[in-house]
This record gives C-alpha cells, structure tokens and sequence, in this order.
C-alpha cells in the first residue's frame, strides 16, 4: 500500500464518514422535535404537551 | 440565540409591519430578516439587550399577530410564550408591545388586550417619523399618564431615533413593574367572567388567571380548556350560560371583546392624536398602477424578467474572474502531485472540478438576493403577493398560501414553517404540499448552467433570462392544479379570506440588503466547503475507483496510429465507465434514457437526490474526469457542449440536445431531491404519509414531463 492510496483512503473515508456522521444527527434532531436542518434557522419552539 | 448572562425575559410583541423585527435589530445588535410576511419570525429569536443601566434581558422576538385570538399556530406560539405555557421558556418579565404610530387605533387593540396578562409593558409607539411625515401630532406623555404610568416611547426604529429611551424605559419599567389598567368590563360582563373563574375552579381546582378566563368567554377555538383540563361537558355548559349574560348585556358574545377595547381606545386616545390627513396618498398613488389588474401582473412579470437579465449580465464578469482563479489554482498545485496521479485526479478532477464547478456561481446567487432584498424590503413583495392571491383565489389557495409559496422561492423549509400562519388546517396541508414545486435558490444553478452553455450559445443571451423565468414558473404551473385538485377534490377546503397589511413603499437600507447579501453568501459558500466538499469527495471516489490499469494498455494496443492526446482520452474515458459510479449510472440509465439523459447525467440526478444543488458539482467531476479536467463553470460547459452518444441510435449526437436540456432543467423544477424539505414536510403534516406522498408524487411528475418535454422537442426540432 502506496503513501498516495493512504492519503485518499483518509480523506474519502473522512468525507463518507462525516457524511453519514451529519444526517445521523439530522436524524435524531428530527425525531426530537428539531429542525430539519438546511434552512439556517433555529430550532424551533414546541409547545407543551 | 441564546443570553446565559440575562437574568430577565422580556417579550417583542405587536402587529405585522410595525418594524417590530427592526427594533429588536437595533435592540440586540443582531440581524434579522425584515419583512411583509406573516410566517417570517415563526422561528425563535432572541438576543440580549442592555437597559443602559447595567441591566441586561433576553429580548424574545415573538411572531407579529393582530389579538390574542390564536387562529393560526404560531399566533398560539406567541400566545403560550406570553403566558409561559412553552417547554423550556418561562413567563417572560415584561412585554415590550410595538404599535405603528400612524395607526393607533387599530395597533392598540393588542397591547390593550396585553393588559389581562398582567405583565409589565413598555410601549413604542414606531415609525414617529411617518406619523410625523403624515402630519400627526401624538402626545406621548398623556398617553402614559392614561395608561397607568406605563412608559410610551416614540421611535424610529428603521432610522435608529428612540432606541436609547426604549433601553430607558424597559429598564424603568423592570423596576417600577407598572402594568397597563385592566379594561372596565360592563357588569354584567364582569359577572360571566367571575362565573367562568369559578366554574373551572370547582370543575379542576385550580385557579384560572384572567386571561385563561377571557379567552374561554370570547374565544370559540381556544385551547385553553384543554390546557386547564376543563372537561367538555362542564366546560361547555358553563360556558354557554356565561356567554347568556353577555348577551342580555347588549352584546354578542364573540364580537363584545373587540367592541368593548375599542370603546376604551377612542376614549383614552382622545386628544392623544391630533391632525392627519391623507396618511397613503403617495403609496396609494403608486399602488393603483403596481395592484392594476392588469397592469400589476404585467410590471411584476417585468420585473422578474429584468431581476434575472440583471443577474446573468451583472454576473458575468465576476464569475469570469472566478475561473481564471480556479484555473491558476490549478496550474499552481497540479505539477507538484504529478507523481501522486490518484491525489492530483481528487484534487483537480474532484475538488476544483467540482467544487469550483458551485462556487462559481456565486457571484448570481448575491446578485439574485440583492435584487430579493431590494424588492422585499421596499414593499413591493407584499404587493406581489397581492397579484397572485387573485391568480390563486380560483384553486381554493388565497394570498395567505402564497406567502409561504413565495418563501419558497429561497428555500422550501421557511416557506413550509410559515404556512403555520394558515389557520384551516386542510388549506395548510394543501399549501405545504404546493411549497416544493417553488423554484428555490438550489435549483438555480443547474438552471443557469444550462441557460449559459446552450440556451445563451444557441439563442442569444436574452433568451438566457426568459428561460430561467419560465423555469422559475414551471413549478408554479404545476402547483397550482395540484392544488386545485387538493383543495377542491381531495380536502374539499372552505374557502378563506385573505388580509394582507400592505407596508408604506420605502427606501431599502442599504446595511439590511448588504447583510441579507452576505448572509446568503456566507451560507453558499459555507455548503460548499462542507456538504458540497464531502459529497464530492465521494462521488470523485466512485468515479475514480476500481481503476484496472491493463484497460491503457488494451486501448493503446488497439490504437497504434493514434495521437497520443487521443488516445490518452478514450483511455480516461473508459477509466470512468468502468468505475462504481459508471456501472452505476449505465444499470440505472435506461429508466431516464426516455428523457434524454446519458448515464452522466443519470449519476448527476441520483446524487442530487438529498439536495439538488449537487448536480452541478456532480457533473463537474464526472465531465471533468477524462476530460483535462478543467476546474470552473466555463470548461465544464464546453465538456457538456463536447460530450456525444457513443452507442446507441443516438451515436454521435450530442446528449445535450436542446430536447435534453430543457427535460433536464424540467425534471429539477418539479422533482423532490431534498431530504430537509421531505423531512420538514413531515414534520408540518404530523407524519410520513404526506410526506410520502409529495416525494412520489413530485418525481413522478417530474420524470413524465421531462419525457414528454424531450419526446416533443426532439421531433419538433
């Protein structure tokens, strides 16, 4: 295994990771009741149940 | 935004369009969005604000509404946030009502209604100067004086006059805790409200405040019962004979609240307001030609047209200068991985392809909100709005759905948070299902990419903005049946009336548009150096990968006469058809081969499924792999201009045909490639189905339409 297919491996790897890592969290943000992310605003207020 | 440091909650209330927004932005230093539309501070904001005394509060801009009647959802926001029924927000400390100087009377009603919650309330009297400019004179100080005491401040808040005293008298009205006098309800009004108070005391032990009670006799559709857990039957019973009391007053029991504040408003602004005359002429004036019939839908279509001419012309220098950019970043850092190949094809082929490929447009994307925010902050959005209500009015949507239709236009997620505003929920279903069809910012750049490398070449460049606005209406053309069958055959939705409160014509402050400028910026720029970076880094590593050497060799073999140069071309050419993304993009192509799209362009369509601004990138490394990998908009253009069928009935041909690129721009106005927007959708709608429904609905439509365009156009030309 070369330097060069060591470096793209980690950096492919890092991007695919995070990737997954981000709409995992969107994810779990949704189900709390959060935004859905994208739009840049907060999150916004629930009322009491 | 939240303030760790402040101690004290204090509420932002009042109308929509009396600059409340404007006033929190000079309070707290922060920015916000300023505008006509009901749904803009659906969101929570809040900052902190220095009294000038060494105090400091959490300033809570709550959403405008007209009374503390909730119709809509986020009128119950407000609402439950004064009250302090929201999770996670207490009772706020004080309320700073802001009421539009030129119209009193009317801005009043809510802050006389504020008086039953009981809090301490500063009140603004804003926009001074207009009142002034209109020629009325209002004595502020006897205003306080009948009010209790309560501090009355007149302010600019758009020219940033009164803010200091604003500071002042929030903090005065912290330490003196002066409430506005409660209305003197006639008696036998008084005695239904006493009867409420103590029915549901005896039905639930617990004491209501005056404002639970007043919205239980006034209001038919408050919530406050269920909150207190006054079952129905008790409830009703009570109800219906303390509403019999108010009758033998003299007074219809839903309309007696209004009735009675206003009766107290005329008496307390007596002699408070003095002079006026035409307060609207000049707007009045302008708007009999922008609200014509049909002059107004015909000067909104021009200045739509001549928005995006602006864009392409203004845009081109600077995005010139963004691929000689990119192309000597190129030149800079392509030599020093010459032995590295696989590290310079992900830098130059993915990165800068790609990656360049978006950013370069952002010089139009600042264009286009210069223009956005020019025209919102000057008045004329709302007016817009107008036009379209008469358009909508026919397919059970009115004005008050457009509103979120034309939030939409930026971006579908605010559109579909403020259809909150729209109080029948079914009309609320049918406008959130009609708010992704709107042309949003992300599809922008696969429009003008195509415009500027086939539509402007073939046609000349004023064709360029006539495209893009009818791609910007393709969207509107479909959503308006899909609404119509919603509302009148699936939902059957009662027809509503629109108001919309039309704001003086103004000069836009040129720090807002700036800001607004560079918010937008900012956040283009900020996708593109993160999802936009990830996913390309992704996409060039199916593109790249598994790359079997011996491939070189056979074609080389294959091809002894040829030039080095071509042959250095079919063999990076095959290198992509052999990789993950090709096998990929060649299994799935035959499902889109009917609208003309090769397996290029099908991985650019796939890819762009969770947000549709990837295609640009997408086809930036695709078209730039094998192809000298050039880095910006421009060389990506001439790749598509060059790109040809290799097999097929088609061999030879170019693959963006006109009949290709119109289906294409067609499929990315009405397909559903946005996960947030799927996701707030079901966040709105209270579950998947809708959801579902619209993501199925909107991709099918847009595959049978970009097949029919490319089958039509591919005859016709």
């Amino acid at each position: 295994m070369t330097l060069e297919i060591v470096i793209v491996g980690v950096i492919v790897g890092f991007a695919g990771g995070w990737l997954l890592r981000r709409w995992i969290a969107a994810a779990r943000r949704r189900k709390n009741g959060g935004c859905a992310g994208g739009c840049g605003c907060s999150s916004k207020i629930q009322p009491k149940k | 935004m939240s303030a760790p440091e402040a101690q004290l909650t204090v509420a932002l209330v009042g109308n929509p369009n009396t600059g409340k927004s404007t006033l929190f932005n000079a309070l707290t230093g922060l920015r916000q969005r300023v505008g006509n539309y009901p749904g803009v501070t659906v969101a929570r904001k809040s900052g902190l604000c220095d009294c000038g005394d060494g105090t400091k509060v959490e300033l809570v801009d709550l959403p405008g509404l007209y009374s503390l009647s909730a119709a809509s959802p986020d009128e119950q926001v407000v609402i439950d946030a004064l009250g302090g029924h929201l999770a996670g927000d207490r009772r706020p400390d004080a309320v700073v009502v802001v009421v539009d100087a030129t119209n009193l009377l009317r801005n009043l009603f809510l802050a006389s209604q504020l008086s039953e919650l009981d809090l301490p309330v500063v009140l603004v009297l804003n926009q001074a100067d207009v009142a002034a400019e209109q020629g009325l004179r209002i004595d502020g100080e006897l205003l306080s004086r009948r009010l209790g005491g309560v501090p009355v401040v007149l302010t600019s808040a758009w020219k940033g006059e009164g803010i200091a005293a604003v500071r002042r008298a929030l903090a005065e009205a912290l330490r003196r805790r002066v409430r506005m006098p409660a209305v003197d309800w006639p008696a036998l009004v008084a005695e239904a409200l006493a009867d409420i108070a103590a029915a549901v005391q005896a039905d639930t032990g617990r004491a209501p405040t005056r404002a639970d009670v007043e919205r239980l006799l006034f209001d038919s559709t408050t919530s406050v019962g269920q909150r207190l857990g006054w079952a129905a039957p008790g409830r009703d019973a009570a109800v219906r004979a303390a509403r019999d009391k108010v009758r033998r007053a003299g007074y219809n029991p839903l309309a007696a609240e209004p009735l009675i504040h206003y009766e107290r408003l005329r008496r307390l602004l007596d002699g408070v307001v003095q002079g006026g005359g035409d307060r609207s002429a000049g707007s009045a004036a302008v708007d009999r030609v922008l609200l014509h019939r049909v002059l107004g839908p015909v000067v909104f279509a021009a200045i739509m047209l001549g928005m995006f001419a602006s864009v392409f012309w203004l845009a081109k220098f600077p995005m010139q200068a963004l691929a000689a950019g990119a192309d000597w970043l190129k030149a800079v850092i392509a030599p020093s991985l010459d032995a590295m190949p696989m590290l310079q094809s992900l830098v130059t082929d993915g990165l800068i392809g790609g990656v360049g490929a978006f950013l370069s447009f952002l010089p139009q994307i600042l264009i286009l909100f210069l223009f956005v925010s020019i025209l919102e902050d000057s008045g004329y959005m709302a007016r817009a709005a107008f036009i379209m209500d008469r358009l909508f009015s026919w397919c059970g949507l009115n004005g008050k759905s457009f509103v979120p239709m034309l939030s939409g236009f930026a971006c579908a997620i605010p559109g579909l948070l403020s259809t909150r505003t729209i109080e029948d929920p079914k009309a609320r279903l049918a406008t959130a299902f009609a708010v992704p069809f709107m042309s949003c910012s992300a599809r922008f750049p696969i429009y003008a990419l195509m415009c500027a490398a086939f539509i402007g070449p073939l046609y000349g460049p004023g064709w360029e903005s006539v495209v893009m606005v009818g791609m910007h209406c393709v969207g509107l053309l479909f959503a308006v049946p899909t609404a119509f069958v919603l509302t009148r055959l699936v939902l059957k939705v009662k027809p509503q009336p629109f108001v919309l409160e039309l704001p003086r014509y103004q000069m836009p402050k040129p720090r807002d548009v700036l800001w607004r400028m560079w918010q937008n910026a900012a956040e283009f720029v900020s996708k593109a150096g993160t999802v936009i970076f990830a996913i390309t880094i992704v996409v060039w590593a199916l593109s790249y990968f598994p790359r079997d050497v011996s491939v070189a060799e056979r074609i080389k073999a294959a091809n002894p006469a040829a030039a080095e140069e071509v042959v250095k071309a079919k063999v990076q050419a095959a290198y992509v058809e052999q990789s993950y993304m090709g096998r990929f993009g060649k299994a799935v192509q035959p499902l889109f081969d009917p609208c003309g799209f090769d397996w290029k362009i099908t991985v650019g369509v796939l890819a762009s499924f969770p947000a549709r601004e990837v295609i640009v990138s997408t086809l930036g490394v695709t078209y730039s792999v094998g192809e000298g990998a050039k880095a910006d908009s421009a060389h990506l253009q001439q790749a598509m201009r060059d790109a040809k069928w290799s097999e097929g009935p088609r061999a030879g041909t170019p693959i963006f045909s006109l009949a290709a690129v119109l289906a294409l721009m067609v499929f990315f106005a009405l397909c559903s490639q946005c996960g947030p927007t799927v996701a707030t959708l079901a966040q709105e709608t209270g579950g998947w189905k809708w959801a579902a429904i619209s993501f199925v609905y909107m991709t099918a439509l847009a595959w049978i339409v970009a097949a029919v365009v490319y089958q039509v156009v591919i005859r016709l030309a």
